[in-house]
């Protein structure tokens, strides 16, 4: 799986759960929005309701005034009288609470001012027919009742009281239908809002579902690269060490094939050289015959003038393939040491550094004394290793410190220890000649030098070290000016154990 | 010494040979050297034709081997020489350029006399071979009978 693809899944999950988001918060407010209108809607047809209600009811009381008065002109009875009085009292209370509830309406008000006068009046006609009554006058009573019947007030309350009422029912209906279609909208919204989440969250678990199928994969996959890779690293160590051990027998085999030629060579040469001695000697004789001196004595070789010279010549040949060979041979030993101490193997043993080091000094003592340089010792920590390596390890630096001293100036060699995360670091420095930095890499190489070329070496102590370093799982490194002296710091693992190297071999 | 010591020398380099050669001859010693540059004529020639070593019966042998052989193991030889009834009580010398202590260790196991490292430097080399010289003249070499 590339991490595009992871991207772009990322992106769509990110981008449904938004849409999923919005989705729900635009459901959330449309249905409160949609509720609070359809509540307001009902309230309104509720309100019609009432006003409806209201207006039967003001009518009602206007019947029963009628019919009480009615009542008391024919049979001048108290409780018509208290019944139509009841009535008028409720009127104008019922009428106040009417014109309250269609203060909205602004067509219904013009309606109720009408209303209101016609029912006014009425009630102005009632309490003049009942003032006629009670002063025994029932002929005058009658007479406005008939007015009033004339006059048509009745009707004409009934009528505005009917339109109003069918405004209303219109209204009503209205409403209605709009509290219906708020109803139908809100759950629409709230049907289709579902749908669409239900949609979105069914897309996310497959989505979901994809990803965890393509980490699966992508770990299995993982799993078999990692033993692939375990296998390739293995198959490259053996191939490693198969190379290393050719190369270790190479080393071997050729250093002692190229030793059998050399003895001879040295042999030979040894042999001319007494070849030439006793040429040169018989030549001598010879001379010394014709000219009639004095024969030379036993193994003296006289000779004169151009036959000293072919002689001296001879000689310093010979001499030169001579030194050579021997440069040669210690070559080939010091690569056959190399090769031996390569194959050695290591025994990790606790080691006491200090005493490990006042031995090395110890034996170095002489040298020391010579050069004039004084070892100091400061505290070492103590590590599990192999002793031999760690001999010749600490013995080549000090022997180097003390070899490679300032003329003239006193020699002071110190040794520190300290420890860091599992690994024991030595620092060997001295007040020495140093190491130019450019030489600071080369002097770890097989049969290289750096500086003056005073003192006898091969150029394999370092290179010796730090392959003794390595192999025992530690780094070295070396920080050197011309002049002002050189520390070599090692680094090594405080408990090495033999199975992390040793098994290579 | 009833009979005379022969030396077989067995040594695939000349120059090596002809360095011995000359370095027993200066200790003095005037045997007869039978030189092998090769293992195959050296062990037809200690163990006869049959490869039993009867040819060699009564004969007294003092044999110089070289480890590095072009077609087998000095190691092998000496391991046969050593097994063989005849020729067991012959002295061997092993002189070879190989000074690895596991290499001396086998050898001296094996039955070997006396190991010398060829050194390079010329006058080890010489003093070995004299010093050599000396061991075979005070050597008693029985004859490879019985």
């Amino acid at each position: 799986m590339t991490a595009e693809g992871q991207r772009r899944r990322a992106f769509w999950q990110i981008l449904l759960f938004s849409a999923g988001l919005l989705v729900l918060t635009v459901i959330s407010a449309g249905s409160v929005y949609l509720v609070n209108k359809a509540r307001d809607d009902s309230k309104w047809v509720v309100h019609t309701i009432e006003v409806e209600n209201q207006l039967n009811t003001l009518l009602l009381e206007v019947r029963r005034a009628e019919s009480g008065a009615r009542g008391f002109l024919l049979t001048q009875g108290p409780d018509f009288l208290s019944d139509h009085e009841k009535a008028i009292a409720a009127i104008v209370p019922a009428l106040d609470k009417l014109t309250r509830q269609i203060g909205d309406n602004p067509a219904q008000r013009d309606s109720i001012e009408k209303l209101s006068a016609a029912i006014e009046t009425r009630l102005d006609q009632f309490s003049r027919e009942m003032n006629f009554v009670r002063q025994g006058e029932p002929g005058n009573a009658v007479a406005l009742i008939r007015e009033a019947a004339a006059g048509n007030t009745t009707t004409t309350i009934g009528n505005l009281a009917n339109a109003m009422i069918r405004e209303e029912e219109r209204l009503f209906r209205l409403r209605s239908a709009n509290a219906d279609r708020s109803q139908t909208l809100a759950a629409s919204m709230t049907g289709i809002g579902s749908g669409l989440v239900v949609l979105l969250a069914g897309i996310s678990i497959w989505l979901v579902r994809r990803s965890a199928r393509a980490r699966d994969e992508a770990e299995t996959r993982l799993r078999d690269a990692n033993l692939n890779l375990e296998a390739t690293v293995e198959a490259r160590t053996a191939d490693l060490r198969e190379a290393n051990d050719e190369i270790q027998r190479f080393a071997y085999i050729v250093s002692h094939d190229l030793r059998s030629p050399l003895v001879n060579i040295m042999g030979f040469t040894s042999e001319l050289e007494e070849l030439g001695g006793d040429i040169f000697r018989r030549i001598g004789g010879l001379t010394h015959a014709a000219t009639g001196g004095p024969p030379p004595a036993a193994g003296e070789i006289a000779l004169e003038g151009p036959d000293q010279q072919l002689s001296t010549d001879f000689a310093e040949a010979l001499g030169f393939i001579k030194s050579s060979i021997a440069k040669m041979d210690r070559l080939i030993s010091a690569i056959l040491n190399l090769t031996r101490e390569g194959r050695r193997e290591f025994q990790p043993e606790r080691i006491d550094t200090r005493e490990l080091i006042e031995a090395i000094v110890s034996t170095l003592a002489h040298q020391a004394a010579e050069a004039q340089a004084e070892i100091h010792i400061e505290p070492l920590p103590d590590l599990v290793s192999d002793r031999l390596a760690l001999e010749q390890i600490f013995s080549n630096l000090i022997d180097n410190g003390i070899k490679y001293l300032k003329n003239g100036v006193p020699g002071a060699i110190r040794i520190r220890g300290r420890t860091k995360l599992g690994y024991a670091i030595f620092e060997i420095s001295d007040n020495g000649r140093g190491i130019d930095a450019r030489d600071h890499q080369r002097i770890f190489d097989l049969f290289r030098r750096a500086g003056t070329q005073d003192k006898p070496g091969q150029g394999i102590g370092l290179a010796h070290v730090r392959a003794l370093v390595r192999r025992l799982g530690g780094t070295m490194s070396v920080s050197s000016e011309l002049n002002t002296g050189s520390t070599f710091t090692i680094t090594l693992p405080i408990n090495w154990n033999a199975s992390n190297r040793n098994a290579d071999k | 010494m009833t009979l005379p010591v022969s030396i077989i020398m067995i040594e695939d380099d000349e120059g090596h040979a002809r360095l011995i050669e000359r370095n027993i001859r200066r200790s003095g010693v005037n045997n007869e050297i039978i030189s092998f540059k090769n293992g195959t004529d050296a062990m037809k020639h200690l163990f006869g034709a049959d490869g039993s070593g009867l040819v060699q019966k009564g004969n007294a042998l003092l044999i110089l081997l070289d480890l590095n052989l072009p077609d087998m193991t000095g190691i092998d030889i000496l391991k046969q020489i050593k097994e063989n009834k005849y020729l067991k009580a012959s002295p061997v010398v092993v002189l070879t350029t190989t000074d690895d202590s596991q290499e001396i260790k086998r050898c001296y196991e094996l039955g070997c006399n006396v190991y010398i490292t060829k050194p390079v430097n010329y006058e080890n080399f010489a003093n070995a071979i004299r010093q050599l010289g000396l061991f075979f003249s005070v050597i008693q070499v029985p004859p490879a009978a019985s």
